[in-house]
């Protein structure tokens, strides 16, 4: 049952051994505007940490950088809204599939989110249909969430439309959250772009996109590849073209560069995430890129 | 002298039911490649693919790719259909008919001086006769007081059209004195005493023949003015009876000379018609016209035998098509292979 938050756990584990323990958590902590009144207790500094909260007595005294913590005064909500449509069933390079590495993303997520107190709550869908599950706490809700998420994608569901998700993130939610939009589109519609914009107003977006498997990847070219959109096969014999590796190269990063030019200009914190490892990091610097944009 | 007759399919069956297999493949092949659907089992997916599409690069190398595999079908087709021709077995039929017309003709002329230009007409109208034989063959006997064989009989008729011109270039002055006519007879007189001795002449004629076992017509054109010196070892009607022995028709073609003395033309023309042959005295004026009746009225007695037909296997067409083909195949995989590395090297150039 916690197949997934297992594995996010052990992720984050090794992760924590190199040297970044507490970071993310402090970056986590620092998304939120509206802090507690109440003083909860002191903690070691870490990076990432707001440096308003350093109690910088009691650092004297201890000789080491403490920070205060409060009680929140209320919880927060992270709403992770993932794209479930089929192209998020395709890998996402040789090794790992593309909804597994959603599921990572949104799981650290979620799992800070628990760790912290919050609520957690998941929007997922495609062209066709969207559901949404209730914010929760706790690791056995996280799981179901992150559960559900894995099942909606599948190689033979509708296509995903970014622009249908988040018209029912606006129609359906109320309350403002930190909404952690993982999908894996190339370019934002105008819809989109505009709906974005308008969540911005009410939400803290954070804004997660999964790269593709390059067909034209020499480690896949013994591999039989089907083109999961137009449910053809992708010919072997184009695909160890150099020429053509580097224009489909190109082409990638002409896209991904434009795609985040178009978020910055909304003001939404945008990372790339290539891989299980890339995914903790990733959200690292997503909190961290978020903080600084908003203290702009 | 073989002749071709036709070149067809052994099997036309089988060419038909390979050709019938060959199409039947493709068209099953066709709707299967048509209707796939890529297998989901052993098959990675990859989203947003259309953005490799939509690149220039792509374009060309489908581009490319159709135009090699158009080639490749081609070259296949063709390698196919040389196979189909090599399975059907071509052959070619070719028949030989046997000579119609065996007949053995020997010239048997009196070579004596009085005779030359009788001798000299008879040889000229041979010769045009001799381009228009089939399957005869043809012999030259000279003979005076004795025969000697100028050619013996024989069917290399460019052999027979050049002797039969060297003869006649020795007859050509209608006299005794030259070089050439000396040369040529030698030998015909042994005996001055002893001289145009008809009876032994065609005697030594009717020897000449060979292949005896042979059912063939032969026949002698026997050129003569009966007027013998001496006595010889067969008069003409012993001679004539043992032609006719030998069913040997003899044709007499005596000189216009010889109409001086009736016995003589008597005697030459009964004999004659013991062969069963004709006679014809030349008339004054030398008549070639009478030379080639005489010459025509030689029966051709035709020989009734099956043709022999015989069959060769003529696989050329197929295994060249085959070779085409497969060297087609060849070299667009070559191009293919060449192009492929190339492109996988960099193509940086």
């Amino acid at each position: 049952m916690t197949a997934h938050l297992t594995r996010i756990r052990s992720r984050l584990a090794i992760h924590a051994h190199r040297k970044v323990r507490g970071l993310l958590e402090g970056e986590y902590a620092a998304i939120h505007a509206g802090r507690g009144i109440d003083f909860n207790d002191l903690r070691e500094y870490v990076r990432g940490d707001d440096v308003k909260d350093i109690d910088w007595k009691a650092s004297a005294r201890s000789r080491q950088l403490l920070v205060k913590r409060y009680v929140a005064e209320r919880k927060h909500t992270v709403l992770l809204c993932v794209s479930t449509g089929r192209s998020m069933a395709a890998m996402n390079d040789a090794a790992v599939a593309k909804r597994e590495l959603a599921v990572t993303v949104a799981g650290v997520m979620g799992h800070l989110a628990v760790q912290h107190g919050d609520l957690v709550a998941l929007v997922h869908g495609n062209a066709e249909s969207c559901h949404s599950e209730r914010p929760g706490g706790g690791d056995l809700h996280l799981e179901r969430l992150l559960g559900s998420a894995y099942d909606a994608i599948r190689p033979d569901g509708p296509p995903g439309d970014l622009a249908t998700l988040l018209r029912h993130v606006v129609r359906t939610v109320r309350r403002r959250t930190i909404l952690v939009v993982v999908t894996d589109e190339t370019a934002l519609a105008d819809d989109a772009i505009a709906l974005l914009r308008r969540l911005t107003v009410q939400h803290e977006v954070l804004f997660v996109t999964l790269g593709d498997l390059d067909p034209t990847l020499p480690a896949v070219a013994d591999r039989r590849l089907v083109d999961i959109d137009a449910g053809s096969e992708v010919p072997g014999w184009l695909r160890r073209d150099e020429r053509l590796r580097r224009e489909y190269a190109a082409l990638v990063d002409d896209e991904a560069q434009k795609l985040r030019r178009r978020l910055d200009q909304l003001g939404i914190a945008q990372e790339m995430v290539r891989d299980h490892d890339d995914a903790i990091t990733a959200v690292f610097r997503l909190l961290e890129r978020h903080r600084h944009a908003r203290r702009r | 002298m073989w002749t071709r007759e036709d070149t067809g399919f052994q099997w036309p069956w089988l060419v038909v039911a390979l050709a019938a297999a060959v199409v039947v493949l493709l068209v099953v092949w066709l709707a299967l490649w048509r209707g796939r659907r890529p297998a989901a089992g052993s098959a990675s997916y990859v989203a947003h693919a259309g953005r490799l599409r939509a690149l220039p690069r792509y374009r060309t190398l489908v581009r490319r790719q159709v135009a090699l595999g158009a080639c490749l079908t081609l070259a296949a087709l063709v390698a196919a259909s040389g196979a189909i021709v090599v399975a059907g077995r071509v052959q070619e039929r070719q028949t030989l008919v046997q000579s119609d017309r065996t007949r053995d003709i020997v010239l048997c002329l009196d070579a004596s001086g009085s005779m030359a230009e009788v001798d000299r007409q008879v040889l000229r109208e041979f010769r045009t006769i001799v381009d228009g034989l089939q399957g005869e063959r043809v012999g030259l006997t000279i003979w005076s007081g004795a025969a000697i064989t100028i050619f013996p009989l024989t069917d290399d008729y460019q052999y027979v059209v050049d002797q039969l011109y060297e003869a006649e270039k020795a007859f050509r002055d209608g006299t005794v004195i030259s070089d050439d006519y000396a040369v040529f007879t030698a030998g015909t007189v042994v005996d001055w005493d002893i001289q145009s001795q008809l009876g032994d002449g065609l005697a030594s004629c009717v020897q000449r023949f060979d292949r005896r076992d042979e059912d063939r017509t032969r026949a002698i054109v026997l050129a003569s003015d009966n007027e013998p010196v001496g006595t010889g070892i067969y008069s003409v009607p012993e001679a004539a009876q043992y032609a006719a022995d030998e069913n040997v028709v003899v044709h007499g073609i005596a000189a216009p000379r010889t109409a001086d003395r009736p016995p003589a033309v008597r005697e030459f023309r009964s004999a004659m018609a013991r062969t069963g042959g004709t006679f014809s005295l030349l008339g004054d004026d030398s008549s070639a016209g009478a030379v080639v009746r005489a010459i025509d009225s030689l029966e051709a007695t035709p020989i009734d035998r099956p043709p022999v037909v015989q069959v060769f296997d003529r696989p050329r067409l197929g295994t060249t098509l085959a070779g085409i083909g497969l060297a087609g195949l060849a070299l667009v995989w070559a191009v293919q292979g060449g192009l492929a590395l190339r492109d996988r090297r960099g193509g940086a150039r």
